[in-house]
């Protein structure tokens, strides 16, 4: 058979190919429902502005918090939308796991002859988070400058660095809070209130007590969604080895859903029907 | 119609109760969502903490620490309570064309609906609402006023449920013109969120927007309870006032929904859903 | 000649939950929860060679789903072996993936918002189709049933029987050795269910292709099947050629009789007070006829017998005596009949 002769492994090459292939498709898609997208970008603005609003509140009333200054935060707030934008543009499929468990349609992805993770997460780009991704690119500009932080080519690279690392943890806490779903009947509260957290993980993780700290650094790490990673740009002076170390956490922590993921997509497809 | 009467409650009432059963089959969700609650209050603690001891003064804006953590606490669970995901499931009934059936049965469709969620409603109170103030009362150890105010408190929730209920319901029937559930969703989300309170106490806004606020529903819905709950300062007809205020907006939240419903519900017979 | 699909002595046992009833019940079930094994797929062993079209039929819940996921490897097995192309499934699904297709019935795989092409080009990468393969197929399947007019169609705006259509057309486009087709014909008209079933047979002669087929329509079966696999409560009941289960069945009859003038509309409730009368009425009359039922069928009162048990001109002669028939037909056991009667428990 010809098909003997196909090499089996299936390189980075193929799933890149395939990735951009399924992308353009679902961007056609949604481009045949103009007037969801529409209203889903202008909800979307809202959102932010919404949240640049209670934070602008906030400090309205007190002028800094724990010895950090209001740009020192307004920069950190910058670099978390920045780090949950590949959450929500490449990653926004998770959020309809708990839906297709329900109705059974989660089966569809079972038969294909690619890497399910892959198969299923690719399906959807949600365009919408480039709105937040430009809010973000703005706010963090803003802080820099204030900040006086040097706009060089090193801290450009140190920047993109951090921002994927600290993206991976978001990626991976929801991946976490998604994979839920397999194995909970109506899990979207895991979703939300996992997708919650990144309101409060703006601001520096110096703010909670030892015990937090520690829970909120290992256990549910939101302190790599921005605080750790940032502490290159912000707090150049009292970097900690943790930041060092968020890139590799990050993988490693991604590796971990992933493992989780697909253990709980395997489980579910035996037992629904 | 004396006669009917009975039956007519009934009926209803069958509803509910399914929808607490319901609700209770999803164990481990009651679960997740307690424990959630618990780690989300343990940020807005710490944050609120932070944000207090880099203040001068320890009252702001006539609100000590204390008053802030036991009205955001209470907002919050208010908040969990109160959010039953109606505009999600109005639109997939919209978008489905399940509403075409909800429409042939013998009963009004936002009644059924009401009556649908206040079983949810029930339960949620009972198992967020209900534990987390006893344990903030516990806690404060008196900090919170137990007295006459608590039977304004019940009858003003009672109309806080009525009031976001109507403004879910009306964003819901958007979503059968619109298409755009998500978009629609999140608007309702954030612009509830921020205006009514939840978020940060409303005596934080600056007076103009506090001005604005005063014409628009959302305040009825979280800032009125809990100030009955939390100012120890208010006489009787302080209280008797902002019921007179609730009332006000539960009819005309009322009055406006049923009149965009019946609208929509003329466009979806003739266009077929 | 080897065989495509062998499975060996499968069982699969499932932990389920037992729901307490009322509001009480489940409060209770917050806090305590019972279990109980369920034996979904108990001792299960079938061949299937090359080109085999292989009807999977048992009622709904006696395990089909189970087996077939086992077969497309997304479930392991408690206990028992299957081999698929030569490969275990479950231990590589995505490599027993590349040559095997399915077919939900109701669920399409097909991209919603585009045009049924486009899907297909997709298809096309993901099961890394060579261009003369894919564009052979686009053509082969256009000349067998014109689908070339639905390609630029989008899939939501398609009939619930062009969507089938394009499904199945989607699970062949890669040349799988063996393609699973679970209610390929539920929800669809008379013509509809026809062309379906002509595009199944033509897939599987001309290309060679095994087709396992879950259904409850017995027309699917009659039509595409020459071998039908039973299972129910987990096991195998039957495995055999649809002719065999026939001719075993070849001693029954299906007498169907009207005693009514034509003009003469009886109520349903009426004609089935009537079979049930006949029915006890022929029951003392011939003792042993354990076979011996009536039941009501449309307008008609239909007489099921065992020739071997007792004569049928017998039992027209009896019912004669006692009514005047003004209408009656004789008919072979149907497929349906037979099925119904295993199902049932009647015939071991």
């Amino acid at each position: 058979m010809e098909k003997q002769n196909k090499s089996l492994k299936k390189g980075l090459r193929f799933y890149m190919h395939l990735y951009r292939m399924i992308l353009i498709q679902d961007l056609k898609s949604k481009m045949s429902y103009r007037a969801d997208f529409i209203i889903s970008t202008i909800g979307m603005i809202l959102t932010n502005l919404s949240g640049f609003a209670a934070f602008w509140i906030l400090f309205r009333n007190f002028p800094s918090i724990k010895g950090w200054s209001y740009h020192e935060i307004l920069f950190l707030y910058g670099f978390s939308l920045l780090a949950i934008t590949p959450v929500q543009c490449f990653f926004d499929n998770n959020w309809s796991i708990y839906r297709m468990v329900y109705t059974g349609d989660f089966i569809k992805y079972c038969f294909r002859p690619v890497n399910l993770f892959f198969y299923f997460i690719s399906e959807v780009f949600d365009i919408k988070g480039v709105g937040q991704f430009i809010f973000g690119v703005g706010v963090l500009a803003y802080a820099w400058n204030k900040l006086r932080i040097p706009c060089t080519p090193i801290y450009l690279f140190v920047l993109l660095m951090s921002v994927l690392s600290a993206s991976l943890f978001m990626i991976s806490l929801m991946n976490l809070a998604a994979a839920t779903g397999f194995w909970i009947m109506g899990s979207a509260y895991v979703m939300i209130f996992a997708f919650k957290f990144k309101d409060y993980a703006r601001y520096p993780i110096t703010i909670f007590n030892p015990v937090f700290r520690f829970i909120f650094t290992f256990i549910i790490p939101i302190a790599f969604v921005a605080y750790y990673p940032s502490l290159f740009l912000v707090r150049a002076d009292e970097v900690p080895l943790l930041t060092y170390l968020s890139p590799i956490l990050g993988i490693m922590f991604f590796y971990l859903s992933y493992k989780v993921w697909m253990k709980g997509a395997m489980s579910y497809s035996g037992t629904g029907s | 119609m004396s006669e009917t009467r009975p039956s007519f409650v009934r009926k209803y009432l069958a509803l509910t109760k399914a929808s607490m059963m319901e609700s209770l089959a999803f164990r481990t969700s009651i679960f997740v969502t307690i424990l959630g609650n618990l780690v989300y209050l343990i940020m807005i603690y710490f944050l609120w903490q932070a944000i207090y001891a880099s203040s001068p003064t320890p009252i702001v804006n006539g609100m000590t620490f204390y008053d802030t953590m036991v009205y955001l606490v209470l907002a919050a669970a208010m908040f969990n309570f109160l959010e039953c995901f109606i505009v999600w499931s109005l639109g997939r009934d919209f978008q489905s064309g399940q509403i075409v059936v909800s429409l042939t049965k013998p009963i009004d469709y936002q009644v059924f609906t009401f009556f649908a969620v206040l079983g949810q409603y029930i339960m949620a109170f009972l198992t967020t609402f209900l534990p987390t103030f006893i344990i903030v009362c516990l806690m404060t150890k008196g900090g919170v006023p137990l007295g006459i105010n608590l039977i304004f408190l019940v009858i003003s929730m009672v109309f806080s449920v009525i009031i976001n209920f109507c403004v879910d319901f009306f964003v819901g029937v958007i979503c059968f013109y619109t298409q755009s559930i998500w978009g629609i969703n999140v608007m309702k989300e954030v612009v509830v969120a921020l205006l009514s309170g939840a978020a940060i106490p409303l005596a934080f806004f600056p007076a103009v927007l506090r001005k604005i606020i005063r014409f628009l529903p959302f305040h009825a819905i979280y800032n009125t309870p809990l100030q009955i709950l939390t100012d120890e300062s208010l006489t009787l007809t302080n209280y008797l006032e902002m019921l007179i205020n609730q009332v006000f907006w539960v009819v005309l939240m009322i009055g406006i929904t049923r009149i965009f419903w019946n609208a929509s519900k003329k466009f979806i017979t003739v266009n077929g859903g | 000649m080897e065989s495509v699909i062998k499975i060996e002595h499968i069982n699969k046992e499932f932990k389920i939950l037992k729901k307490r009833e009322g509001l009480k019940g489940s409060i209770k079930d917050l806090f305590s929860r019972d279990y109980s094994t369920l034996k979904a797929v108990n001792d299960i062993s079938m061949e299937i060679m090359p080109g085999e079209m292989v009807g999977y039929l048992g009622p709904n819940g006696a395990g089909k789903s189970t087996t077939i996921k086992m077969m497309t490897g997304i479930l392991k097995p408690t206990s028992g072996k299957i081999i698929v192309n030569g490969k275990v499934p479950y231990t590589n699904r995505t490599q027993n993936a590349e040559d095997i297709g399915v077919v939900f019935g109701q669920r399409t795989q097909l991209w919603w918002a585009l045009p049924v092409i486009e899907s297909f080009n997709i298809l096309k990468e993901i099961y890394r189709i060579d261009k003369k393969t894919y564009q052979d197929n686009l053509e082969y399947f256009d000349a067998l049933i014109g689908a070339g007019e639905l390609y630029q169609k989008t899939v939501r705006q398609m009939s619930l029987g062009q969507r089938t259509l394009c499904d199945i057309l989607a699970s062949f486009l890669h040349n799988p050795s063996v393609v699973f087709l679970d209610e390929p014909t539920i929800g669809l008209d008379v013509s509809m269910k026809s062309k379906i079933r002509e595009l199944i047979r033509a897939l599987n002669k001309e290309k060679g292709t095994t087709v396992i087929l879950t259904t409850h329509d017995m027309g699917d079966v009659d039509a595409l099947c020459s071998r039908i696999v039973i299972i129910d409560k987990g096991k195998m009941i039957y495995d055999n050629s649809i002719e065999k289960l026939r001719s075993f069945f070849g001693d029954y009859r299906t007498v169907k009789l009207k005693f009514n003038k034509k003009e003469e509309v009886m109520q349903t409730e009426a004609l089935e007070k009537e079979a049930e009368d006949l029915q006890s009425f022929l029951k003392s009359q011939f003792k042993g006829a354990k076979s011996l039922s009536a039941s009501v069928d449309d307008k008609w009162i239909s007489v099921l017998l065992k020739e071997d048990e007792v004569h049928m001109m017998k039992v027209i002669n009896c019912i004669q005596e006692k009514k005047k028939i003004r209408d009656m037909t004789l008919e072979e056991i149907s497929t349906e009949s037979v099925i119904k009667k295993i199902y049932e428990g009647d015939i071991q």
